[in-house]
């Protein structure tokens, strides 16, 4: 589904990521692990196409990201890829509904999934809610609606739980789960937290030598 | 003195003192460049002259005929207050997202340039420059009026642009919005309010400066007064004073009331 080649990106003469190869399975939640600055954050834009790598390859579905212009990008995010901040990044001053419909109004399709995604994500009947009435939890739960909403191949997700107490972030990530399985995506989450982690399918640690699966933990 | 607990404020800097000195200065120099007659201004006879003068005043011009020809009057100064700020905010919309960076750093400093311009000249001067274009009347006022708005409004949405939030707009670019619709779902509605508040002020004074464009041939009531006051007509000119003052504070209510519901 998304396969990594070779990935180098470096700042200012400064090597963050070294030669990233790895490939993901469709239907597979994956969580990156790795120290503060090792470049997570940068990695998760590389495989969106909101960064360019200084070379290497990012493919999805055997077609390489890296060699499409801003435009192509940007449809591909819009059809095939579905976003989770941890600071949730919904916009204010749209309801809950129109939140979450959005990715199906970019994509030009009716918005009537929207109101299942709704109720799929414990929120139903709040659609005419705006942002500034829920909680942390809540509002991470119309972030995974929207992210989900218009079936994308992959969805990733950075510090989804960053900003949520444990329970909270137990239960998004149960239903960040469950939704990712329900829809046959293909799911990355970079995150600091190894309850997190423990959600996923798997775990990956990226570190200045590359990606590799975790160690099992006894 | 500081309160009971609190740690000291922080000290004021050198550059700070450097500079209300130098305000300091520049006050008492102006006072002193200036021949300021104050002994003569306040003496009795200066008094009893301006009683004088604004006892002519009284009563205003009531007769149904001029009534009439000073609310049409007020009418033409109001279109032309409200038809000025229209088109500046077009102007200021077209030439805001090219000041705000939008299209390159080359286009912001070019688009900011052309708008200092525009609004570093007064509406009285745009006036006597457009009577040339467009002859005595209204529209040379209108245009005074769009012109030099244009280029307050214009650097007032440019900066509330820029000083958006940028993670709505982020945050549509990454789920795959093209940057128009970004612009117009995200960073447009947060600052259209602010626009709205900008706007309306500017029209609160911009029908006080279309009152006063009329003295140079602009139209409305500020012709009027001009023409009254120049056959010493002092009760008619009264009438306009007061058309004008009824005409402000209206506009003010409304402009005001607007905009505290757009802030709540």
């Amino acid at each position: 589904m998304l396969e990594l080649r070779d990935l180098t990106k470096s700042y200012n003469g400064r090597s963050v990521l070294n030669a990233i190869s790895y490939r993901f399975k469709a239907g597979e939640f994956v969580a990156i692990m790795g120290e503060s600055g090792v470049g997570k954050s940068t990695l998760l834009n590389l495989i969106a196409g909101l960064d360019a790598s200084d070379s290497g390859h990012v493919l999805v579905d055997g077609a390489p990201i890296t060699a499409l212009d801003d435009d192509a990008a940007t449809r591909l995010r819009r059809t095939r890829m579905g976003f989770i901040f941890q600071a949730f990044h919904v916009l204010p001053h749209l309801t809950l509904l129109q939140n979450i419909a959005l990715p199906l109004l970019l994509n030009g399709r009716p918005a009537a999934r929207a109101n299942a995604m709704l109720a799929a994500v414990g929120l139903a009947g709040r659609g005419n809610d705006f942002p500034r009435q829920l909680s942390g939890g809540e509002m991470q739960r119309v972030a995974i609606a929207r992210a989900l909403v218009h079936h994308p191949a992959l969805v990733l997700a950075d510090e989804p739980t960053g900003n949520l107490d444990p329970d909270t972030a137990a239960s998004v990530l149960d239903l960040l789960r469950s939704e990712v399985k329900a829809n046959g995506a293909c799911a990355i989450m970079v995150t600091h937290s190894h309850a997190a982690a423990a959600k996923a399918d798997k775990t990956l640690v990226l570190t200045r030598s590359g990606l590799a699966l975790a160690p099992a933990v006894s | 003195m500081k309160p009971r607990g609190m740690p000291s404020a922080p000290p004021r800097s050198f550059q700070t003192m450097l500079l209300v000195a130098a305000l300091l200065a520049l006050v008492a120099a102006s006072f002193a460049s200036l021949p300021l007659e104050w002994g003569a201004f306040f003496t009795p006879e200066a008094a009893s002259t301006s009683a004088e003068f604004l006892g002519g005043f009284a009563p205003p011009d009531t007769s149904l005929p001029f009534l009439r020809k000073s609310v049409a009057a007020a009418a033409e100064t109001l279109s032309m207050s409200a038809l000025g700020t229209l088109l500046a905010v077009l102007g200021g919309l077209a030439l805001a997202l090219p000041a705000a960076g939008r299209f390159g750093p080359l286009a912001r400093s070019g688009t900011r340039a052309l708008l200092n311009v525009l609004r570093s000249i007064p509406e009285l001067v745009w006036a006597s420059l457009l009577l040339v274009a467009a002859g005595l009347g209204p529209f040379a006022g209108t245009l005074a009026l769009g012109a030099h708005t244009s280029g307050v409004l214009g650097r007032l949405f440019a900066d509330a642009l820029e000083n958006a939030a940028p993670l709505p707009e982020t945050t549509l670019r990454t789920n795959g919005a093209g940057s128009l619709a970004a612009f117009f779902y995200a960073t447009l509605p947060q600052t259209l309010p602010q626009m709205l508040s900008y706007t309306l002020y500017r029209w609160e004074n911009n029908i006080r400066a279309a009152a006063v464009l009329g003295v140079v041939g602009a139209g409305g009531l500020g012709q009027m007064l001009k023409y009254h006051l120049s056959l010493f007509q002092m009760q008619s000119a009264a009438t306009v004073v007061i058309a004008m003052l009824l005409l402000v504070a209206m506009v003010d209510a409304v402009s005001f009331a607007l905009r505290r519901s757009l802030t709540r």
